[in-house]
């Protein structure tokens, strides 16, 4: 029903007066509709330097290396009674710790000299590990000395599977910082990031060992299909292995 | 054989060579290679002494630095001929004693080092891609697992190892090289007896 005439110009005078409080309404209006946007951007902008430091990122870090340590033993232990029950399982040998004494991780060999040989029980073939997983394979030993030739150089050949796929493949060095993978099969349905371990069929390293994992994939590679691994230890900064004897 | 070859200490600082090579200090380094340091022992050496010591001491260097390495190619071949070349230079010519001509001379060596290296991996992988035509296979992936350089990592990868180490042995050759010559000389002229 309209307005009385005495009461029309009221009414205007009255709307014209309360149009920031109309303004607000609908701003209120398009924040409720939107789910917050503006003012959890406005409170994540003010709040910035109250944020969590580096501090509590590398406390979730450690907590984090603490969950993966605490499912990598009970991974193992099942790992371990598993094998027991197909008859596969084997006294797990002591690793021999040894030192780095000479490194060329660049050039046309890729070697590591170790400070340990046949005296102290290193042989010819013996895979060897750092924190990270398998660098390389005991290719030459002296009676106090031991050399590694890395998987990255362009001899080393090594059987490795990707777990997730059961993709089986060989990893062989370019002589570059990141050996390739090349597959058997023409679809290895890999993708970056899978984890590269130590091929179960191979019989020159033990199995499932950790390597490195896929950083790229090249799947038009002649003859097969063709990954780029980067490998999970960082070979020119190790100075301790580990020999695992065969 | 010339006087350094005669005093056992100054033939003996041939280890150094092979000491640095497995030693590799990270200092002289270009793209994360070091220096060829038994070109930069012998081209002194074989400037002073001579081509017979000169190609004596690369056959030495040769053997030594195969040792440290598990194989595929070897160094010898090649330190030989750098060795009686530069010997025949030192010999023949006047003294090189500019520090441009010694690090060209280093620089030409490793390259003529490294070139060495390639063709023989190159012929070793051209042998087996032969081979196994022969047996009937087309592109085999047995051959894929030869170890060894192959022929197109050496066309990528090897060509950048190539270039850093005459590179950087080029590089240090006139200050190393320099100071080794001006020691020998002085000992080939009876520095220390006298």
């Amino acid at each position: 029903m309209p307005a009385p005439r005495w009461l029309r110009p009221l009414a205007r005078v009255r709307l014209l007066q309360s149009w920031p409080w109309l303004l607000l309404l609908g701003s209120l209006l398009a924040v409720r509709l939107s789910k917050g946007a503006g003012l959890a951007d406005a409170y994540a902008l003010l709040s910035r330097p109250f944020w969590p430091g580096t501090a509590q990122a590398e406390w979730l870090r450690s907590a984090r290396r603490f969950e993966d340590r605490a499912r990598m033993a009970a991974l193992e232990a099942d790992n371990a009674r598993l094998r027991g029950l197909l008859g596969l399982q084997r006294a797990a040998p002591a690793r021999l710790t040894a030192p780095v004494i000479a490194r060329d991780p660049a050039g046309w060999w890729q070697t590591l000299l170790l400070g340990r040989g046949s005296l102290q029980g290193v042989a010819e073939g013996q895979p060897v590990l750092a924190p990270g997983g398998l660098i390389g394979l005991v290719s030459g030993v002296t009676p106090s000395t031991a050399r590694v030739t890395l998987l990255t150089d362009p001899a080393s050949r090594v059987g490795v599977w990707v777990g997730r796929t059961r993709h089986h493949g060989l990893l062989t060095g370019l002589g570059t910082a990141r050996p390739v993978l090349r597959f058997l099969e023409k679809d290895p349905g890999v993708v970056a990031g899978d984890l590269v371990t130590t091929s179960p069929a191979s019989t020159l390293v033990p199995p499932e060992l950790p390597v490195g994992v896929i950083q790229s994939v090249d799947l038009g590679a002649d003859p097969a299909p063709e990954a780029i691994v980067l490998l999970g230890a960082p070979v020119g900064a190790v100075d301790w292995v580990q020999v695992l004897p065969r | 054989m010339g006087p350094l070859s005669r005093n056992p200490w100054l033939a003996a600082s041939l280890l150094l060579a092979p000491l640095l090579t497995l030693a590799a200090p990270g200092w002289p380094r270009l793209a994360g290679i070091g220096p060829s340091w038994a070109v930069l022992w012998l081209l002194p050496w074989a400037l002073v002494d001579g081509q017979l010591s000169g190609a004596l001491a690369g056959a030495v260097l040769g053997l030594l630095l195969d040792s440290l390495h598990p194989g595929g190619a070897s160094e010898l071949p090649a330190l030989v001929l750098l060795g009686w070349w530069w010997g025949r230079l030192g010999r023949l010519g006047p003294p090189v004693e500019r520090s441009f001509n010694l690090g060209l001379l280093a620089l030409l060596g490793c390259l003529l080092l490294d070139l060495s290296l390639m063709l023989q991996w190159l012929l070793r992988s051209s042998l087996g891609r032969i081979g196994t035509t022969l047996a009937g296979g087309s592109l085999d992936p047995a051959l894929l697992a030869q170890p060894g350089w192959h022929a197109s990592d050496l066309g990528m990868v090897g060509v950048h190892v190539l270039l850093a180490r005459t590179l950087v042995t080029g590089l240090l050759a006139p200050v190393l090289c320099s100071l080794q010559m001006v020691l020998w000389r002085h000992q080939a002229s009876g520095g220390w007896r006298r």
